[in-house]
């Protein structure tokens, strides 16, 4: 832990998502939750417990039921959604457990389209910066490649690079792993976390990972912090809307 | 990288099906263009190649044939009426001008004509008259003393490739008769572009039934009277004789365009049709497209991208595969149009310009983009409503 100001700050947050015949599924309650800026916090619980739904709520992706987020001490709640569009892409870059590169561009042009929806890096310094995260990430030689031209393991570096593509405070990594084989996830996240612990960046990484949880300065367990128990256990109590 | 690169890489993605819509639209577009070009083309040569007589006179039988023939060099020559029904005609007080015509065979597909100098004459009333581009008109010879000397139409010359001083014939019997070209007209815009003419003095000797008969035949007389309050009772005298008959060559190009109305609304109600289908396709396309991207969407909407942007990403990709199946389409339908041009003016010899440029091509050009992105417009607001968090969790 460090002394700086919380990165992120939650405050009462409660997500249900609707379930058909007016009823509505609770799938997370969470008191309260302060992460310290350039802290490593691993999320750890098993599938449905809520992982993806708080990242996605940290990120802006989805919004809260009830309850405040605060990222770098901006409420991203009160925004509006092209305010939340516009700080996500310069302020969270986000790591997808199946990467999500997109098939029709090159690795350079996934980790420049990263760079596309702010102006965080000069338009004329995108290929550039882009080149040099891929190199930093040991894949110079592979900018020109499609996605389908490159391994799994690679495939996630290019990921990596367009999620620092705009060099955002805040990194999400949702499993970020679970689709590599034990070797490669373990590479790939020593890289990772060698990136971002240079920059001093604040990771919070949603993970099984022995390698993951063993690299963070604290690890949450979510069947601890949420109190809606997660997917399944909201199904057993169901609730009417 | 601008949106229009994400747009273009998306096209690229989807090759096949995108490179099919292109197709497809361009199909409709050259459709829509060559039937256009075409039905102009036919209605413009009727208009501009109308003659100026007011009457046309020929044998008993179907006034269309007699004026299809003689005026346009469409369809099958009437039966022969003889000399003296021109002379007659020549010496009523009422008629201004008549012009003896007879209508031969031909010469690579170029009829032959046979007339009189005065077929070219120059008159006050006349809507376009006949310059020669080289050489002169062929001499008024004397009945028995013929020059065969030929003035060949523009379009005729510049096919056959015959100069001034060449000698032609078509077929063996005819070799004892060559036509020499003593003359090139300039382009009329009429169906005279594409005739060959010459004496008939020349047609009487060329013609082995003709040269047996002391009385000549001819195919019809052209006729313009001095007041047009003369022509009904003219024609009146003609239709009642057993051997002549007379049509007003405006009264057949109104039933030529009623029937070429009918097509066309006919061919309007058929290309309607196609313009539905193309942009149904152009709409389904778009759709399928925006729901196998909805990933994509969300990935792109998790970096950051506006939903505005997504939006504009959709509509460009529409606009893109709209224009560049409108300029394909543009340039199908005129060589469409051309391969038509060419048939219509060989089988029923009708000239016109396939690649005319008007207000047609901006129009149809600007309608399909315009209509093709709007047809973008459902699957870009349905990428636009793409919910993020969904369409990001892992497949299974």
């Amino acid at each position: 832990m460090t002394g700086a100001p919380p990165a992120v700050v939650l405050q009462g947050i409660r997500k249900a998502f609707p379930a058909g015949t007016g009823r509505r599924l609770e799938v997370l309650d969470v008191e309260g939750l302060s992460i310290g800026a350039g802290t490593w916090t691993a999320l750890k619980g098993r599938s449905g417990s809520g992982k993806t739904t708080l990242l996605n709520l940290i990120a802006g992706i989805s919004l809260p039921t009830a309850g405040a987020i605060a990222v770098g001490g901006v409420d991203i709640v009160a925004m509006s959604e092209a305010q939340r569009d516009g700080f996500r892409a310069r302020h969270i870059g986000y790591i997808f457990q199946t990467f999500n590169l997109l098939a029709a561009f090159s690795a350079l042009e996934n980790v420049m389209l990263a760079m596309m929806f702010t102006d965080a890096v000069p338009r004329r310094a995108h290929r550039q910066r882009a080149a040099d995260l891929l190199a930093r990430l040991g894949l110079a030689d592979r900018l020109s490649h499609k996605a389908h031209q490159l391994s799994r393991g690679e495939q996630q570096r290019v990921a990596i690079a367009r999620a620092l593509a705009n060099d955002p405070p805040l990194i999400l990594a949702d499993e970020p792993c679970a689709s590599l084989d034990a070797e490669t996830a373990r590479d790939v996240l020593a890289e990772f976390s060698t990136v971002c612990r240079e920059d001093a960046r604040t990771v919070v990484i949603a993970s099984h990972e022995d390698a993951a949880l063993a690299a963070a300065d604290r690890v949450l367990d979510m069947a601890e912090i949420n109190r809606a128990g997660g997917r399944d256990a909201a199904r057993e109590r169901m609730t009417p809307a | 990288m601008t949106l229009g690169t994400v747009a273009l890489r998306h096209l690229q993605e989807r090759l096949v099906a995108n490179v099919l819509t292109v197709v497809s639209i361009a199909l409709g577009v050259g459709l829509v263009i060559a039937s256009a070009l075409l039905t102009r083309g036919v209605k413009e040569t009727f208009v501009e190649g109308t003659t100026d007589y007011g009457l046309v006179v020929g044998a008993k039988g179907s006034p269309t044939q007699l004026v299809l023939n003689v005026v346009f060099r469409m369809d099958s020559p009437t039966p022969n009426i003889l000399l003296p029904t021109y002379a007659e005609l020549a010496g009523d007080e009422r008629v201004e001008l008549a012009v003896p015509v007879a209508m031969g065979d031909a010469f690579q597909g170029f009829r032959y004509v046979a007339t009189t100098p005065a077929y070219f004459a120059a008159f006050r009333w006349r809507r376009t008259t006949f310059t020669m581009a080289a050489g002169r008109l062929f001499r008024d010879d004397p009945a028995g003393s013929p020059t065969y000397e030929a003035v060949l139409g523009a379009e005729a010359a510049r096919h056959t490739g015959l100069r001034l001083g060449d000698r032609f014939y078509e077929g063996e019997e005819m070799a004892e008769y060559p036509l020499t070209v003593v003359g090139i007209l300039r382009p009329t815009r009429s169906a005279d572009d594409r005739a060959i003419f010459f004496s008939l003095p020349s047609y009487w000797e060329m013609n082995e039934l003709a040269r047996q008969v002391q009385i000549k035949p001819l195919t019809a007389v052209l006729v313009r009277t001095k007041r047009m309050s003369d022509l009904p009772a003219l024609h009146r005298e003609l239709n009642v004789s057993a051997k002549t008959q007379a049509a007003f060559p405006s009264t057949i190009l109104l039933a030529i365009f009623n029937l070429l109305g009918l097509a066309e609304e006919i061919l309007t109600v058929i290309l309607a049709i196609v313009a539905i289908v193309v942009v149904s396709y152009l709409f389904v396309s778009m759709y399928r497209s925006t729901f196998e991207r909805r990933r994509e969407i969300a990935t792109m909407r998790a970096l950051g991208a506006p939903r505005a942007a997504i939006l504009r990403i959709v509509l460009l990709d529409a606009a893109v595969l709209s224009t560049i199946g409108a300029a394909a389409g543009l340039l199908a339908g005129h060589a469409v149009a051309y391969v038509g041009a060419q048939l219509l003016a060989a089988r029923v010899g009708v000239v016109m310009d396939p690649f005319a440029l008007g207000l047609l091509q901006p129009v149809v050009f600007g309608g399909v983009v315009l209509v093709g992105t709007l047809a973008g417009l459902l699957p870009a607001m349905r990428a636009y409503r793409v919910e993020v968090a969904e369409n990001l969790a892992p497949l299974s």
